[in-house]
């Protein structure tokens, strides 16, 4: 067989052979984690683990460490706070996973069944495999995937139900039909990678392709700048809404935006400017490249932003009418229901879904041909080792892994319903630096 | 027509390799038998033709790229992205390298350290992908967050080189107000300052940073620069460093050595000294006098401020420690509410030096209070020296320097350290939406710390307690 392919094909099937077969090898336990893998936040279990959830769609049993970092503060200091088994919910409840995410009573009703949809990775920063990967796999579970701010493949269009389209500084693909396309149109305001300092795909990645999406010129690097040149105020920005509005009348908005601290405002602003969802996107996550600097200094990270704007909300009688997603380092189905818990109503996943396909986290992505799995590159040889199809089953098994979770953990906290944990801090147990999980 | 003579400010960088080898940061080990019966089978499964495919390597980096592959690794090439040892788990071994985790101390870690050495090498922003990899938050630098704006931009030019921010302060005395006379002369005290482009001065003068090279590295970078290094009289005078860009520092039985030294811009008296500040004030009319101290909250600071003292250069340990094992953080936000209660905190400039190491110390000194740093121990981080064991005590630690090293490559390296770092406080003025580093000056309200934050939000959780 192999006499009717070439070197490139055989190389490329050679490697994907031995890349995969290697994921399993670690994540089923015949090899333990290497030495050079992980950090505080992503720890090598916590990497393995979702490797094992990508291939499995179940958490591991084997001992790894699937649900905490060892970052010392936010997520990984708080453990959800269950109840006695006899107040548990009976097995024979369903629980129900889905969130609204419109709550204003007027335009398109959106559900999606698990509180989680895709957050924006542009084409460019990552290949149209891996962007293809993720459309299936919304599609398959019925909720989004933002484009982020690069354009919109035509070999997404048949996914276009399950896709937001992202509108940011540099409107970079963003055209016409692509709003038309979309049931979900995103502003990004600011991401949490880099709060405060636009986007910046590095020239290497800008090919013929990617650059004729973005109507640029290849191989130049492209700077989306920060921010919105024509947004001075929330009237300004509510004129963006509008814009949205006349273009594709049925479209739900959210609004993409990062942590200052006068978060809580910027989120009441949004509301009042039309939003129907406000995306707030803490500081500590973000897959593109980004001034190490701004990681993790600027902007707050997103366990402390949720539970402010959950609570000025309320106050200001209008959290039941706008559907707020959180992003920005939650890793695991634990860190989904301790956000939620903390006033979220579901997340926006990115790093999580990359894992699932391989990610080391190296850091590298943006070096020379870019990532050497074939997540966030476009280099024609790299970005075959991501196949739609497979990929796509890695995220679904994750995702259906992250379900089978939050059922457990909401059984467990006598619960029926992903929405009744919304803002619930009672159901969290906070266990410091060294304590002791349950 | 008149002409225009502005000219954006800029620090000219240079790719300034290491002169001494250093330790990679990963090994790679390859079991050698392993990896040549895997060849073998191999050429057995593709055919001896296909040797593109044999020969193709689990590594875009160049780790197995010599001319005998995997049999001789080179780590130096190696990234740590691990898809060698992904793909073959069995005879490839990627680890931290342990001697690179000995550079620096307990402080000055090696992930500080690997930092600070992309940045003096290369004088531009790190950038890397895959979000934030430390720890949450923490105590000191690390328990504070800044702020940023949504849609506040210091301009509408955007970002990356084309907005201005100018990054430029005064060290010296500023009146808070003018007085005049009845023919509109002014009377009375008139501002005297120094200013230098960036919030960033060198601070070679603890006696464990005695040396040579050091000394003149500072004194050539910052003449490039424009700012200031400050440096004990003795190397001034030794190697002849004087000039606009070298702050004497002196100390009591000096005043003899003194007698030969041009008139500097700006000298430092090493601790408080009424008759050294007499005699500094004779001799040198014009220039501004520094004082040198631990960081203090005591009142005689605003005693020192009314004899005439209206710069500040106070210290903690390399760790930002001070005898009493208080952080850095919080001795500027102490010391600078002494002169703010006073109501004399525009008359006066403070400098702060100890446990700013990183760029991102920079902004946050600023904010909590100091008019800018004076980088010490980085200083040394940048010309390759090495510390032996714990380094904290200004007096008594011991680094150890390259044999190479030489004030041409020194003082290249010191300039990227500058530029990265303003650049990188460019981008944190950029996000915060403020256009000036002197607005920036004790704006705790655009900075977030851990503890109030925390406390807001776990507020209700179960077991929570404010600190």
């Amino acid at each position: 067989m192999s006499a009717h392919k070439t070197q490139e094909q055989l190389i490329v099937e050679k490697h994907i052979k031995t890349i995969h077969a290697g994921y399993n090898k670690r994540a089923d336990g015949f090899f333990p984690p290497s030495p050079a893998m992980g950090d505080f936040r992503w720890t090598a279990d916590l990497i393995i683990s979702t490797y094992y959830q990508a291939e499995h769609g179940h958490p591991p049993e084997n001992g790894l460490e699937y649900r905490v970092g060892k970052s010392e503060g936010g997520f990984d200091v708080l453990d959800i706070n269950f109840l006695p088994e006899d107040q548990w919910t009976p097995e024979e409840v369903e629980i129900d996973l889905s969130i609204p995410l419109n709550k204003r009573g007027v335009g398109q009703e959106i559900e999606i069944p698990i509180p989680i949809y895709g957050g924006g990775m542009s084409y460019g920063s990552i290949s149209e495999q891996v962007m293809q990967a993720r459309a299936k796999a919304a599609q398959k579970w019925k909720t989004f995937f933002s484009t982020g701010e690069g354009g919109y493949p035509s070999s997404l269009v048949p996914y276009k139900d399950h896709i937001i389209t992202q509108v940011a500084t540099g409107m970079f693909g963003v055209r016409e039909e692509t709003i038309k396309h979309a049931r979900i149109v995103e502003f990004k305001y600011a991401q949490g990678a880099k709060p405060g300092l636009g986007g910046h795909l590095l020239g290497d990645k800008a090919t013929s392709t990617v650059a004729e999406l973005r109507e640029s010129v290849p191989w130049v690097s492209l700077f989306s700048p920060f921010p919105f040149h024509s947004v001075y105020s929330v009237e300004d920005h509510r004129k963006h809404v509008d814009w949205i509005k006349t273009t594709n009348p049925t479209a739900l908005v959210s609004v993409k935006v990062s942590t200052p601290t006068d978060v809580d405002m910027v989120a009441v602003g949004s509301y009042y400017a039309g939003a129907n969802i406000v995306h707030l996107d803490g500081s500590y996550g973000g897959t593109g490249a980004a001034p190490e600097i701004a990681k993790k200094n600027i902007a707050m990270p997103i366990e402390f932003a949720v539970p402010k704007v959950h609570k000025y909300l309320a106050s200001e009688n209008i959290r039941d009418e706008v559907t707020v997603m959180a992003s920005g380092g939650v890793r695991t189905a634990y860190d989904i229901a301790k956000i939620i818990a903390l006033g979220a109503d579901g997340v926006v996943m990115g790093t999580s879904e990359l894992v699932a396909l391989g990610c080391t986290r190296c850091s590298n992505c943006e070096r020379g041909r870019g990532c050497t799995y074939g997540l966030t590159t476009t280099d024609p040889l790299l970005s075959q080792f991501v196949e739609p199809d497979w990929g796509a089953e890695r995220i679904s098994k994750l995702y259906a892994s992250f379900a089978l979770q939050l059922k457990d953990i909401l059984r467990k906290l006598g619960l029926k319903n992903i929405r009744e944990l919304r803002g619930r801090k009672d159901l969290l147990r906070y266990i410091g630096n060294n304590a002791k999980r349950v | 027509m008149n002409q225009i003579n502005f000219t954006r400010y800029h620090i000219k960088t240079k790719s300034a390799p290491d002169i001494e080898k250093w330790p990679t940061r990963f090994n790679v080990q390859v079991g050698k038998i392993e990896l040549a019966m895997f060849l073998i089978k191999e050429v057995l499964h593709y055919g001896p033709f296909k040797h593109q495919v044999i020969l193709s390597r689990p590594c875009i980096y160049g780790v197995f790229s010599g001319p005998i592959g995997g049999f001789a690794p080179r780590p130096q090439h190696c990234v740590g992205c691990l898809r060698c040892t992904t793909e073959f788990p069995e005879y490839i071994t990627v680890s931290p390298n342990p001697d690179r985790r000995k550079l620096g101390d307990s402080y000055f870690t090696s992930n500080f350290v690997d930092t600070l050495s992309y940045e003096v090498e290369e004088g531009s922003i790190p950038v890397k992908g895959a979000g934030y990899r430390g720890k949450f938050g923490g105590e000191g630098w690390d328990g504070m967050w800044t702020d940023m704006s949504e849609i506040v931009r210091p301009t509408r030019d955007g970002i990356h080189g084309r907005e201005f921010i100018s990054t430029s302060i005064d060290i010296g005395y500023r009146p808070n107000f003018l007085t005049f006379d009845d023919a509109g002369q002014p009377v009375g005290a008139t501002p005297n300052v120094v200013s230098i482009p960036l919030p960033m001065l060198f601070d070679v003068a603890s006696p464990s940073m005695a040396n040579a090279e050091l000394w003149k590295s500072a004194a050539l970078a910052m003449n490039e620069i424009g700012s200031l290094a400050v440096i004990p009289l003795d190397g001034v005078i030794q190697h002849g460093l004087h000039g606009d860009h070298v702050v004497p520092l002196v100390n009591a039985g000096d005043e003899e050595k003194l007698a030969s030294l041009p008139s500097p811009r700006l000298i430092q008296l090493n601790g408080w000294n009424e008759a050294l500040y007499d005699f500094l004030s004779q001799k040198f009319p014009d220039t501004l006098i520094s004082l040198r101290l631990p960081f203090s909250t005591s009142e005689e600071l605003l005693e020192y401020a009314k004899k005439g003292i209206h710069v500040f250069h106070f210290f903690a340990d390399f760790h930002g420690r001070n005898p009493e094992d208080q952080f850095v953080l919080e001795l500027i936000r102490e010391t600078h509410a002494v002169f703010v209660k006073a109501g004399i905190r525009e008359e006066v400039t403070l400098l702060g030096s100890g446990g700013m190491i990183a760029a991102e110390h920079m902004p946050k000194a600023i904010l909590c209070g100091l008019d800018a740093i004076a980088l010490d121990t980085p200083l040394v981080v940048a010309l390759q020296g090495k510390f032996d064991g714990e380094c904290a005590d200004r007096e008594k630690s011991r680094f150890t320097f390259p044999k190479k090293l030489n004030s041409k490559w020194g003082k290249q390296r010191l300039m990227n350290l500058a530029a990265s770092w303003r650049d990188q406080l460019l981008e944190i003025s950029g996000a915060m939406g403020i256009r000036e580093t002197r607005r920036m000056r004790g704006e705790m309200g655009r900075a977030m710390l851990m503890s109030t934050l925390e406390a807001e939000a776990f507020d209700g959780v179960v077991g929570y307690e404010r600190a």
